[in-house]
């Protein structure tokens, strides 16, 4: 090609070609050879061509190296958790999809792997596949704010909505983490995993019947049912005298804090159950529940009949007037509809003993409401979310007055907002100190 | 359609009362959809009236004085007009005291009709206009759907309002003392007042936010609270004035005394609900009309908020008390 208007400043012919030596560009005069003008690498645009990635041709001939590599991410992440190709697949297209979105687009690479974890967390649960946040915030080993915040973008942006994951499903993958199988320890703290398992769902079962499942982690709740399940299935001195810390330990797994008030919450339902067994003489406490655990657990629908009975009698010898009579019976929904229609039969012939009361229940409302000022329903019923329970107590706020929104505004109520000039004065001396010293002393 | 013949009949009707306010009354009423669900006697409807009135000073120019005293006057036609309507929606449950039958909708101007207060002559006035059929009772019905008997409570209220002048936020921190000023952290002054308690945030740019009122929360409150913020800054100098008062959210809370299964809420509710217990404890259920979001607990708590007017709030939770109650029988 002639490079027009440019003269050899050798011989003075315009014959000028581009003669490329390799990747530096020449300016070549034809007749005598002299190089006119050279490029340099040093030309080069500074920090990369002047036209930017994305509106290059390379979008579509050599995708986003990012986009590669958080599919590599979700493909292992599948692996690891041992998910069927389904799974994978609707992952992977959820990652396509969410990764071209501008708010996923411009974001920190930490960002993107939390996307990545969320899309297999999503494919999951519209599948059927019993996960937690917690287990991909592990993997990941990424913050569960962080996980959750994305999440919520994700399924905003995608419109997608994901089914509710049931906790007793989630905690037979969640038992088998721990390491107590014959041959990892002792024993007599070793323990079959199906076992364990079968165990650890019914307690779960209990648990969501009893108010303490609902709106809580699930993490915890697990961790103090397999704990519990793990000591009732052979209640010997080692086994009961290890406490949880020491369990975590040993099964290698980490502890969780709210697992311990989650164990004592537990421990109170199975009390409340076994004080019904009808061959225990001694009181039922809290130490000594565990050696009962097997027999509540196999029988709690019955148990939890009777306890609701016995305490609807209490109630009724406590105060004629009981309030609240009904609730006892219809709190507690059984997790399986076989026990829901036993357990409604037997509650509705509790209910029509008293049929009367039913009236009488807003009287007996008031007549609670003079004696106590805030009347807790949650202590007047067997089973209730512990939160009510414990229930913090507020302060009184005066009541409320009347304000129309025109009144008068007193002058002095509004001088006293603002400064006279003195104090003024003494303020922007003060300010001007400060700053100096800020200065001087950094 | 049924709005239209509404619109014709009244048209036809209030050509010769000069009150003819009447109309524009029940516009603005008309986003007070339901009012106290314990309120029945004509003392709380005159006090819904109140409440227009001042809301709708500002941003309006309707003369609204009229209302308090003239009530009596306008009674019967108020009367004649709602039965009118009655006869023109057979099916909705109208003279009701002020009972909303939740199922219907409710942006119909008959449904409005109800918040006049009809009951002032409902019972002794016998109607001039209406042939009634036997389907539409004169004496107030009770309501299909029972209602809750529980009040939410109000627990804050934001509001915004334009000063109307550029203001000097640097002289204000000075000069105020219960202004904070911090450039570097944020581009506003916090002012605070003692009576009502509240916190306002005070822009270079003359216009300001203001929060808070916790006992007591109302809109009036928010109201005088703001006037007082722009009452300070016009004493510190500035020629602040009072433009557009507008209330931008509303947040309330109230107790059903029931523990609520909020998985079970969940499943059936799934296009509206969001349960995740690992983030939030409580259910955050976004209702679509009104556009309320609750935030529903397993303790039985509700807290209702996004709205813009106290009846949304009220409207949202009389829709939601049977969906808990329903589950409690389970």
């Amino acid at each position: 090609m002639f490079a027009a208007g440019l003269k050899c400043p050798g011989c003075g012919s315009s014959n000028i070609v581009d003669d490329d030596l390799y990747c530096q560009a020449q300016l070549v005069c034809v007749d005598c050879g002299s190089v006119v003008s050279e490029g340099t690498l040093a030309d080069d645009p500074v920090g990369g061509t002047d036209v930017s990635y994305s509106r290059t041709t390379a979008v579509t001939k050599k995708p986003c190296l990012n986009l590669i590599k958080g599919l590599e991410r979700v493909k292992e992440m599948c692996r690891i958790l041992r998910l069927n190709s389904e799974i994978e697949e609707l992952a992977l297209t959820y990652f396509r999809q969410a990764y071209q979105q501008e708010s996923f687009i411009n974001v920190t690479l930490q960002r993107k792997e939390v996307l990545a974890g969320c899309c297999v967390y999503v494919s999951c649960r519209q599948r059927d596949w019993p996960i937690t946040l917690g287990t991909i915030s592990s993997l990941l080993d990424a913050d569960q704010t962080l996980l959750g915040g994305v999440y919520q973008e994700m399924i905003k942006i995608l419109n997608i909505q994901a089914p509710f994951v049931n906790i007793a499903d989630v905690i037979e993958a969640h038992v088998q983490e721990y390491k107590i199988s014959a041959q990892d320890v002792t024993k007599e703290l070793a323990e079959d995993s199906k076992v364990l398992t079968k165990r650890a769902v019914a307690l779960v079962e209990l648990a969501g019947d009893s108010w303490i499942v609902t709106g809580r982690r699930p993490l915890p709740i697990m961790m103090a049912a397999t704990y519990l399940a793990w000591q009732s299935l052979n209640p010997n001195k080692h086994r009961l005298r290890l406490s949880l810390d020491k369990f975590c330990h040993l099964a290698k797994v980490q502890k969780r804090n709210p697992a311990v008030t989650r164990i004592t919450e537990m421990k109170e339902v199975l009390c409340k159950l076994g004080r019904e067994l009808p061959w225990v003489r001694e009181a039922v406490t809290r130490d000594d529940v565990v050696r009962l655990v097997g027999d509540i657990l196999e029988h709690r629908h019955t148990l939890l009949t009777r306890a609701l009975r016995t305490h609807e009698t209490a109630m009724l010898a406590d105060c004629p007037q009981a309030s609240a009579l009904n609730s006892p019976t219809e709190e507690v929904a059984p997790s399986q509809h076989s026990e829901s229609r036993d357990q409604t039969a037997d509650a509705s012939s509790v209910v029509q003993l008293c049929p009367t009361d039913r009236m009488e229940n807003q009287e007996g409302d008031d007549s609670h409401q003079t004696e106590d000022p805030e009347p807790n329903w949650g202590k007047r019923v067997l089973f209730a979310p512990p939160c009510v329970i414990h229930a913090k107590r507020r302060r009184e706020e005066p009541p409320a007055q009347n304000f129309t929104g025109d009144e008068e505004i007193s002058d002095s109520e509004i001088d006293s907002y603002i400064r006279t000039p003195q104090e003024a004065r003494d303020f922007a001396l003060m300010q001007k100190a400060v700053s100096s010293s800020d200065n001087g002393n950094p | 359609m049924d709005d239209l013949a509404l619109e014709r009949y009244f048209d036809d009707s209030i050509a010769n009362d000069p009150s003819y306010m009447v109309e524009e009354e029940l516009d603005l009423q008309s986003s007070l959809k339901q009012s106290h669900a314990s309120s029945t006697n004509s003392q709380n409807s005159f006090n819904l009236l109140g409440e227009t009135e001042t809301s709708g000073r500002l941003g309006n120019d309707l003369d609204l004085s009229f209302l308090p005293d003239d009530l009596s006057n306008q009674s019967s036609s108020i009367t004649a007009l709602a039965t009118a309507a009655t006869n023109q929606n057979a099916e909705l449950d109208v003279l009701e005291d002020s009972g909303i039958n939740l199922d219907d909708d409710l942006h119909n101007i008959a449904a409005v009709k109800r918040q006049v207060p009809v009951n002032l002559g409902s019972e002794s006035n016998a109607s001039p206009f209406c042939p009634m059929t036997p389907m539409t009772p004169m004496t107030p019905m009770t309501p299909v759907t029972e209602k809750s008997g529980i009040i939410p409570q109000l627990q804050n209220i934001v509001s915004t309002v334009n000063l109307g002048c550029p203001l000097d936020l640097k002289f204000i921190a000075l000069q105020a003392r219960n202004a904070e000023y911090n450039p570097k952290r944020f581009a506003a002054v916090i002012m605070r007042i003692r009576e009502p308690r509240t916190t306002a945030l005070i822009f270079s740019s003359g216009k300001m936010v203001c929060t808070g009122a916790k006992s007591g929360c109302s809109e009036e409150q928010s109201r005088l609270a703001a006037r007082k913020y722009a009452r300070v800054v016009q004493k510190l100098g500035f020629p602040a004035r009072f433009l557009d008062f507008k209330i931008q959210n509303m947040v309330a809370s109230c107790d059903v005394c029931f523990p609520i299964r909020l998985e079970g809420l969940v499943l059936t509710h799934q296009q509206f609900s969001s349960y995740e217990p690992e983030l939030f404890p409580g259910l955050i259920y976004r209702m679509v009309k009104p556009r309320i979001v609750l935030l529903i607990f397993v303790s039985g708590k509700v807290v209702l908020t996004g709205a813009k007017e106290r009846a949304e709030i009220y409207e949202a939770f009389e829709n939601i008390y049977p969906i808990l109650k329903g589950f409690r029988k389970q």
